[in-house]
């Protein structure tokens, strides 16, 4: 007695079809899982045994080997319980499998014959519609997770017992058809707002700035300042996520964690520690999983005290920055995971943290200070297009009541701003003033020779490279933007330059080198 | 470069011989500044190696010999300064500066680079912190801009910090400067100042008593400092901490009797408690070049009267009000002395952000204002 069904697995973040073939025959009771199945999918075969018997079926006492086919990929994750254990009841004919052909099966069983939820649903159910399937059996819990998908019914089942139901007929399966809930459109808060941080108009004006033209962003400041707080508050001002990126993120999120019950429609803040692994941090594993990088997609990576991170966890950095996309070759395959983030990176100036801080002394000595910034500098600096210095609020400040510009103000700015470079950037494949390469840079400022000469200026006085040039120019660009304004006046150029702290300036400006 | 035979022969003497540098002044005291019966005086014993161990160790160690050289054999020495650039300035030659023989235990023999040390008639040190602030800066530049223009001489100990600003300063006038180090004349220290190293001695010297590869030892510094107040007639303090070198610099001077400045600063800063100890202690306060000017009686006509507006009081000596005007100017003045951060001038002036940035950044590539802290600014006239 044979029964095939058909199941997924994941290699990276795309779902591969697996069909489950079970055979049962005359034999000592045995039962066998082949096809490279990892541990916990062995392990399913005391969860189905135990589930099919609690669930008011007989298991049968026979021969039974599972073929997960394709045979040469390793296959691990719960998701085959379900499959198997449909695929075992039909194969000993307790069931009367109607619609095994046009559905796929995916599920953890638990021993009480009740569905848990399982990883990267939203892979598997596209992937379930691309092959022509019409059903896809899921967990009860995370269904709203792949409501949004058209052309595919949704079945979702709280035990076995249930989904051997819905399985049996199409009239007794519409009562399992997942429907959508009625509010799905809502977004919710952050629960914070930038109206809450208190003074520190330049900084939140530069993370208007970088938020606008997607610059890259760094916070100098000593502790307490608030660099968290503000950095926290970026993703309330980037604008709302579309369907399709918020699809994207969910399918990351949902590789990452089983139970996202729900399309997520904020954008994500990931602020992974400084001890967190290489691995950790761009993804990895023996069965890559996202890292960091990849749940921040369309979010922002803050990486807090940005000097305590390895500096090979910061180099590993730069080429996702530039590709928005990270391949992870282990053993046979490749998995890409994407990773278009935004950057906010935070540091106290120096080991002590006060330097250029009137309030309190700095107790560095000269090469210490000049150490810490020399870890930092070099390539992964060159992408980071502004770097700001906040400095502590005077104490009078906490007891103003006087808010600030709400995030909803500020968003609509930079909505507007989105809009002008999508228009300028539309066909030439990239979508922000900072992904710009110096050729376009050049034309937007060869016409103009004023500007062309306080581009000069700029850099004698305040000893900038050619690199740091650049991104005062992108940032100018963005300002210009913000203002609506076609061209990049002096302005705009001048105001850019105080965006960017170059240490080396600072140095000779607080201490003394010349 | 040549070795003269008096000076060859007191590098044989200290080091070949190995007698100390302080029982070498002593027999040349004994001999009343006559070099020849001194050298005479000890190849007479040519056989003896001298060694008087422990001897003239001054408690407070102040004033000591050349006790931080590395071992270096006569040979090496001789070597060294046939084949580079650098000249030997023995004790009793008449180059030797007559200022610095006075002192308790000046140097035997002098290592130099550049030819200022020779034809220098009259100096003044300007020293300070290490890690000096945008004021001690902009003042050590000033007064030593200012003294070396009338031909004075600016000596101080090429560090970082106060001394790199005097040196850098005072290498375009007419009095150049002289920088005594505190390690072998071949070795830079620090790194950062190696610009200045070169260009030195172009218009100035570059001092030391520390034989070729001495490194920049901790120790070496306080010794160091005997030479830069013996060499000059007065010292002026610019910016000093609590436990600063320069502090040692002016308790020094004070011994050999040299004129001590100091310039002021604010009393809420650490920065300057050193400095206002020196007031306390006698140190002349300086807040006008002529304030140094009227100690040396030949440079007594150099004093500006009062109502002359050239200009020699420090803070008015750049005016750029007048070309300024509306916001510009409002934001200007309000910008003090006292730093100022960005949201207190936006409160201040009740301007849009942005526009605020625009004239911050404009009067700073000015050099009208500059960063003093991150975000906080300060005008520098």
């Amino acid at each position: 007695m044979l029964f095939k069904l058909d199941s997924f697995t994941l290699t990276g973040i795309d779902a591969v079809r697996v069909s489950v073939e079970a055979h049962i025959t005359r034999g000592l009771p045995e039962f066998i899982i082949v096809g490279l199945p990892g541990k916990a999918v062995n392990e399913s075969r005391q969860r189905v045994r135990s589930a099919v018997i609690n669930s008011g079926f007989d298991f049968p006492v026979k021969k039974i080997i599972i073929n997960l086919s394709p045979a040469d990929i390793k296959k691990d994750g719960s998701f085959y319980d379900l499959p198997i254990a449909l695929a075992i009841l039909s194969a000993c004919r307790q069931v009367k499998p109607e619609l095994s052909v046009e559905s796929c099966f995916v599920g953890e069983l638990s021993l009480d014959g009740s569905i848990n939820p399982v990883s990267g649903l939203i892979s598997m159910a596209e992937k379930a519609k691309r092959i022509g399937k019409k059903y896809f059996f899921v967990p009860y819990g995370i269904a709203s997770q792949v409501s949004f998908i058209s052309g595919l019914k949704i079945i979702s089942c709280t035990n076995l017992f249930e989904a051997v139901e819905a399985l049996s007929g199409y009239d007794k399966l519409e009562k399992f058809v997942y429907k959508k809930e009625k509010d799905d459109k809502k977004i919710d808060g952050y629960g914070f707002d930038f109206s809450d941080v208190k003074g520190q108009l330049k900084a939140k004006r530069a993370l208007e700035i970088a938020v606008a033209g997607r610059h890259n962003i760094m916070l100098i400041g000593p502790p307490g300042s608030g660099k968290t707080m503000l950095a926290r508050r970026t993703v309330t001002i980037m604008p709302d996520l579309s369907i399709q990126e918020c699809i994207d993120v969910t399918r990351i999120y949902s590789l990452y964690k089983k139970d996202v019950n729900r399309l997520i429609k904020k954008r994500p803040f990931r602020s992974p520690h400084h001890t967190t692994s290489r691995m950790g941090l761009i993804g990895g594993g023996v069965n890559p999983k996202p890292g960091e990088i990849s749940l921040a997609h369309k979010g922002v990576l803050f990486l807090d005290e940005f000097s305590q991170f390895p500096g090979i966890n910061i180099e590993d950095l730069r080429q996702p920055l530039e590709d928005k996309e990270v391949t992870i070759t282990r053993n046979n395959f490749s998995y890409a995971f994407p990773c278009n983030f935004m950057l906010v990176v935070a540091t106290n100036p120096c080991y002590c943290g006060y330097f250029g801080n009137d309030s309190k002394k700095c107790v560095c000595s000269l090469n210490e200070i000049k150490r810490f910034w020399k870890k930092m500098s070099g390539p992964i600096m060159d992408r980071i297009d502004m770097r700001i210095a906040i400095g502590r609020l005077p104490e009078s400040s906490f007891v103003d009541v006087n808010k600030g510009e709400s995030s909803e103000n500020i968003k609509e700015r930079v909505n507007r701003c989105m809009e002008i470079q999508e228009k300028r950037f539309k066909g030439k494949g990239i979508s922000y003033n900072s992904e710009v390469g110096t050729n376009i840079v050049n034309e937007w400022f060869e016409k103009d020779k004023n500007i062309r000469d306080l581009i000069y200026k700029i850099s004698k006085r305040y000893d900038l490279t050619a690199r740091g040039i650049m991104s005062v120019l992108k940032v100018s660009r963005t300002i210009a933007d913000l203002e609506g304004s076609y061209y990049i006046k002096e302005h705009h150029l001048i105001e850019a330059v105080n965006y960017r702290v170059n240490f080396n300036y600072h140095l000779s400006s607080f201490i003394n080198s010349l | 470069m040549k070795i003269d035979t008096a000076t060859g022969k007191i590098l044989h003497i200290l080091y070949e011989k190995e007698v100390k540098a302080s029982r070498f002044i002593d027999i040349y005291r004994k001999n009343n500044g006559d070099i020849y019966e001194t050298v005479n005086y000890f190849l007479k014993y040519s056989n003896l190696k001298f060694k008087y161990a422990g001897e003239e160790q001054e408690s407070g160690g102040k004033e000591r010999d050349n006790t931080g050289c590395r071992e270096i054999s006569y040979g090496e020495i001789v070597d060294f300064i046939l084949k580079n650039e650098v000249g030997l300035l023995g004790i009793g030659n008449d180059f030797y500066p007559k200022l610095l023989e006075q002192i308790y235990i000046p140097p035997p023999v002098l290592f130099f680079k550049g030819g200022m040390i020779k034809s220098m008639d009259f100096a003044v040190a300007v020293v300070g912190s290490r890690r000096c602030t945008v004021y001690g800066k902009e003042a050590a530049g000033y007064i030593s801009k200012c003294l070396s223009e009338i031909g004075i001489t600016i000596v101080s100990g090429l560090a970082s910090g106060i001394d790199s600003f005097a040196h850098r300063a005072a290498l375009e006038g007419k009095g150049g400067t002289i920088g005594v180090l505190g390690c072998g004349i071949d070795v830079v220290y620090p790194p950062e100042n190696k610009s200045l190293y070169e260009e030195i001695p172009g218009n100035g010297s570059i001092v030391t008593e520390f034989v070729p590869g001495t490194p920049p030892l901790k120790s070496n510094f306080p010794v160091r400092n005997r030479i830069i107040s013996g060499l000059c007639n007065g010292v002026v303090v610019v910016e000093a901490g609590e436990k600063s070198g320069a502090l040692i610099t002016g308790e020094i001077a004070l011994k050999q009797d040299r004129e001590v400045f100091a310039v002021p600063g604010n009393i809420f800063k650490d920065e300057n408690r050193g400095c206002h100890r020196l007031i306390k202690q006698g140190a002349k306060l300086v807040d006008r070049i002529d304030d140094i000017l009227e100690e040396f009686s030949q440079y007594r006509d150099q004093i500006l009267s009062p109502d002359k507006k050239t200009g020699r009081i420090l803070s008015n000596e750049k005016n750029h009000d007048s070309s300024l005007y509306g916001d510009d100017l409002k934001i200007y003045k309000f910008i003090g002395y006292k730093p100022k951060s960005v949201e207190e001038i936006v409160g201040y002036s009740g301007m849009e952000l942005k526009n605020v940035l625009n004239i911050i950044a404009s009067l700073e590539m000015k050099e009208l204002i500059r960063e003093d802290s991150f975000n906080k600014y300060v005008r520098l006239f």
